[in-house]
């Protein structure tokens, strides 16, 4: 039985720089979009959360090395998030409708 | 790999002393310890179901006060369902017999394990410290529903906390069951190779790993409700109490499949073993243990029909609802035709699981009518509610329990116990039940409300039957935990297959040593119920 | 104990890819935890659309901001520590975990005087200025501190979670073949991150 690390994916300390660019670079863009885009309402909270799930995605796959793991792995985020998704549906459901 | 013939010393004599029990990492003696701790609060849950029974027995007041009586229907759910039921088969069969049932010599995090039933513990001193204190237990019902449950000045923050804590322990035991059902099978036995006993508790894991998180952070706000006075919940400043029930289900109705899916299991082990025949649809039984799972996190809204919830969301929840009803139907006919030119013999574990899929039914027919939207409207919140759901969860669940206890006894013990006084039990068991549950049903759709301590006159007859079965019930359970208690030293010594079981646990002594197997399990050849075909012999 | 017979799939043996299981399962339990206030989050930004926007102007996004890149940074310095401690460098391993330990202070301490600010114009629950709100303001700052005050407790769980691994490191306990407690510490100190990507906008941006 395979019970150490061997094997094991290690990324590089660019990638990882590389992440946290792209990752400062999407929060001065939602601080942007937030600062400059008032008025627009609706539309900038939909930014905002658009672009926080882009971030937590890159969070999730780089830092967290998701991408690199089993496929087992990505599943499972896949389902938990899923489901919260669908207790977030199932109860605004009901207030929209009332 | 040596083959061992010296005889290990067996679970039991490894070590001696109090020590060596609560602070053991040995899943067995952890699985003993809720065996005794949760068997403790059984009895306290049923001596206040008894009492509550006693004040039904006339209308008026019997015994108790009506706030009295308020604290009592409150506490008893609390204890049954938090204390007793949720853990009962997860946390005693499932340590014990879990590592034994796929080969491997203990869970994945034996700590951990051990920090579980320590929560467990602190969790129990939580719900019982509400009795001597204060204004005494809650008296808000075991859904603690808002605003009551933020005003009252009962000790509902202390229950809250309680539930909070045994909710923790609940998760850490689901988390520890999943990694060792991924990592520690003996090789060879793939996901399909597993016990289905195994494969239900799996599906549970995910639940109390899923579910309980959103009940935990509930809870949490009840208590800063009540300790800062501000409201998330409370109407009256801003808040939304139906919101509370959202939150409250989104668990307490995934939790509902914690406490049916293992004893579901339990009967998949008992069924194949007592009709020496393979299972029937192995696979079928397996998934939709995960789909009822997956399922069940979709219908929390059923509990909620009458509460101002929407009407599209109401009619979405109860479609749902009877989705729920296909794969426990796809279970019940799968051991209905394992059961069929099976060479069957009748031995007390086998009738618990008879016992089980007849109460069952008859809980889950009637939840079917509450899961009809135009149905549920006028039986809500009346005694069939009460019905059904005991019949599910002690019909159900209960007899699964007392079932395994008879099934597994001589492996845990290595002695069996007086087969005539276990049927005795089991029949003043079955008939005390449902003489004690049955009425309710009648009562319901005649129109008794719930957790009232008083009646109409016309409602007298079916309470003192109901009643009268409470102490049916009651005499059966004594007879069979004294029966067990005896047996336990004194019964005569067991082999270690006394069932002609295949499955793992078969394969080592009875009591187990302390790592289980002297040498390594053999997985039976062409899956983990395939017995020598009963009709060939 | 004469046991001279161990099965090769033991409980008790040292298992790396259990430990990260066992981990992520945890964290599914945490990003629920928080995922019901969420949920509550979302329902009464619904019903009290107009007070929650008025209220978050007394937030400050420019903190909010230097919080949010000063985690970030620290998730990055989390994750190259890992990758030093894979390569044997056990050094840049140490010091890196000592500059998360040292940005979640920071976080720590701008929030300090963020919270400060709050209760300065009166702005916890229970005080005066709080109580003269309309509803859904109120509730927009009880949301608001119990969520920033759950995310700070993780916060403050997860630095000490790295502090015991760098002693472990120190020891030599966490190495470069058994490293699984620091992967853990670090996924661990990325889901504190996660929980404050979303935090952030639905608090500071809103506008």
């Amino acid at each position: 039985m395979e019970n150490t690390h061997q094997e094991e994916h290690i990324s590089s300390y660019a990638e990882h720089f590389g992440t946290w660019v792209a990752l400062i670079m999407l929060t001065f863009m939602t601080v942007f979009v937030s600062v400059y885009g008032s008025g627009l309402q609706t539309l900038t909270v939909a930014m905002a959360l658009l672009i926080a799930s882009v971030k937590a995605t890159v969070v999730g796959l780089y830092f967290m090395h998701l991408k690199y793991d089993k496929k087992m792995y990505r599943l499972m985020m896949v389902v938990v998030m899923a489901l919260f998704t669908f207790f977030l549906f199932m109860v605004i459901l009901d207030y929209l409708t009332r | 790999m040596a083959e061992v013939t010296v005889a290990h010393p067996n679970f039991f004599q490894v070590k001696k002393g109090l020590f060596s029990w609560i602070f053991t990492l040995d899943h067995k003696r952890i699985g003993l310890l809720y065996l005794y701790s949760v068997g403790s609060f059984f009895l306290v849950g049923l001596t206040l179901g008894l009492l509550m029974r006693f004040e039904l027995l006339n209308p008026g007041r019997d015994l108790v006060e009506p706030q009295t009586y308020n604290q009592m229907f409150t506490l008893h759910g609390v204890i049954m369902i938090f204390l007793f039921i949720i853990p009962s088969i997860p946390a005693v069969f499932g340590n014990f017999f879990l590592p034994l049932l796929i080969g491997t010599d203990d869970v994945a995090f034996p700590r951990l394990n051990l920090f579980s039933w320590w929560l467990y513990v602190l969790g129990a001193l939580f719900a019982l410290s509400t009795l001597v204190f204060g204004d005494g237990p809650a008296d808000t019902g075991w859904t603690f529903y808002a605003p009551y449950s933020v005003n009252t000045t009962t000790n509902v923050t202390t229950s809250v906390l309680a539930a909070f804590i045994l909710g923790f322990s609940s998760i850490l035991t689901g988390l520890n069951f999943i990694v060792t059902i991924h990592r520690l099978r003996t090789p060879k036995m793939g996901f399909n190779q597993m016990p289905l006993f195994a494969w239900s508790l799996y599906a549970t894991s995910w639940i109390q790993l899923l579910a309980t998180p959103v009940i935990g952070i509930t809870l949490l706000m009840i208590v800063a409700e009540r300790v800062f006075g501000v409201g998330l919940f409370d109407p009256s400043i801003g808040g939304d109490p139906i919101l509370y029930q959202h939150m409250f289900w989104i668990y307490s109705h995934p939790a509902v499949y914690i406490m049916a899916l293992p004893a579901m299991g339990i009967v998949s082990e008992i069924i194949p073993t007592f009709a020496q025949r393979t299972i029937f649809g192995y696979k079928a039984i397996a998934y939709s243990s995960m789909a009822i799972a997956f399922i069940g996190y979709f219908v929390w809204g059923h509990h909620m029909f009458t509460s101002g919830m929407s009407g599209p969301a109401a009619i979405i929840f109860s479609i749902l609802t009877f989705m729920v009803a296909i794969p426990t139907a796809i279970k019940v006919f799968n051991w209905v035709a394992t059961l069929y030119k099976g060479s069957i013999s009748i031995e007390v574990p086998l009738l618990f699981a008879l016992a089980f899929i007849f109460n069952f039914l008859i809980g889950g027919l009637t939840g079917l009518v509450l899961g009809a939207l135009a149905a549920d409207v006028h039986v809500h919140d009346t005694y069939f509610v009460v019905g059904h759901f005991h019949y599910v969860m002690f019909g159900g669940t209960g007899f699964a329990f007392m079932g395994a206890m008879h099934y597994w006894f001589p492996k845990i013990w290595g002695r069996m116990y007086n087969k005539l006084w276990a049927n005795i039990a089991f029949a003043f068991i079955f008939i005390g039940f449902n003489v004690l549950y049955f009425p309710m049903f009648i009562l319901g759709i005649m129109g008794m409300p719930r957790r009232y301590y008083d009646y109409l006159p016309e409602f007298h007859p079916l309470n003192m039957i109901s009643t009268y079965g409470s102490w049916i019930l009651a005499t059966g359970i004594i007879i069979m935990i004294v029966n067990l208690i005896v047996s336990r030293k004194n019964g005569p010594k067991a082999d270690a297959n006394p069932w002609n079981g295949i499955t793992l646990e078969w394969q080592t002594t009875s009591p187990p040593p302390l790592h289980n197997f002297d040498k390594m399990p053999e997985i039976p050849e062409g899956g983990p119920y395939n017995y020598p075909n009963a009709m060939n012999e | 104990m004469n046991h001279t017979f161990t099965l090769p799939n033991s409980g008790h043996n040292f298992d790396a890819k259990a430990s990260k299981l066992g981990m992520w399962l945890f964290l599914y339990t945490e990003l629920l935890l928080f995922g019901g206030l969420f949920l509550v989050y979302m329902v009464y930004r619904y019903l009290n659309q107009e007070a929650f926007l008025e209220a978050s102007y007394e937030l400050n996004v420019w903190m909010g901001t230097i919080n949010t890149v000063v985690l970030l940074t620290s998730s990055m310095t989390v994750a190259m520590s890992i990758t030093a401690l894979q390569k044997g460098d056990k050094k840049l391993s140490l010091i890196l975990l000592w500059v998360t330990i040292a940005a979640a202070l920071v976080f720590l301490v701008i929030k300090y005087f963020e919270w400060s600010a709050k209760f300065e114009h009166g702005l916890f629950p229970g005080m005066e200025h709080y109580d003269s709100l309309q509803l859904g303001e109120r509730l927009y700052f009880y949301l608001y501190f119990f969520m920033t005050g759950l995310h700070a407790l993780h916060v403050i769980v997860g630095g000490v979670f790295i502090l015991v691994v760098v002693k472990k490191i120190g020891n030599g306990s966490v190495n470069k073949e058994r490293y699984s407690l620091l992967e853990n510490s670090g996924l661990y100190w990325h889901l504190v991150d996660l929980v404050w990507i979303y935090l952030f906008p639905l608090f500071y941006l809103i506008h």
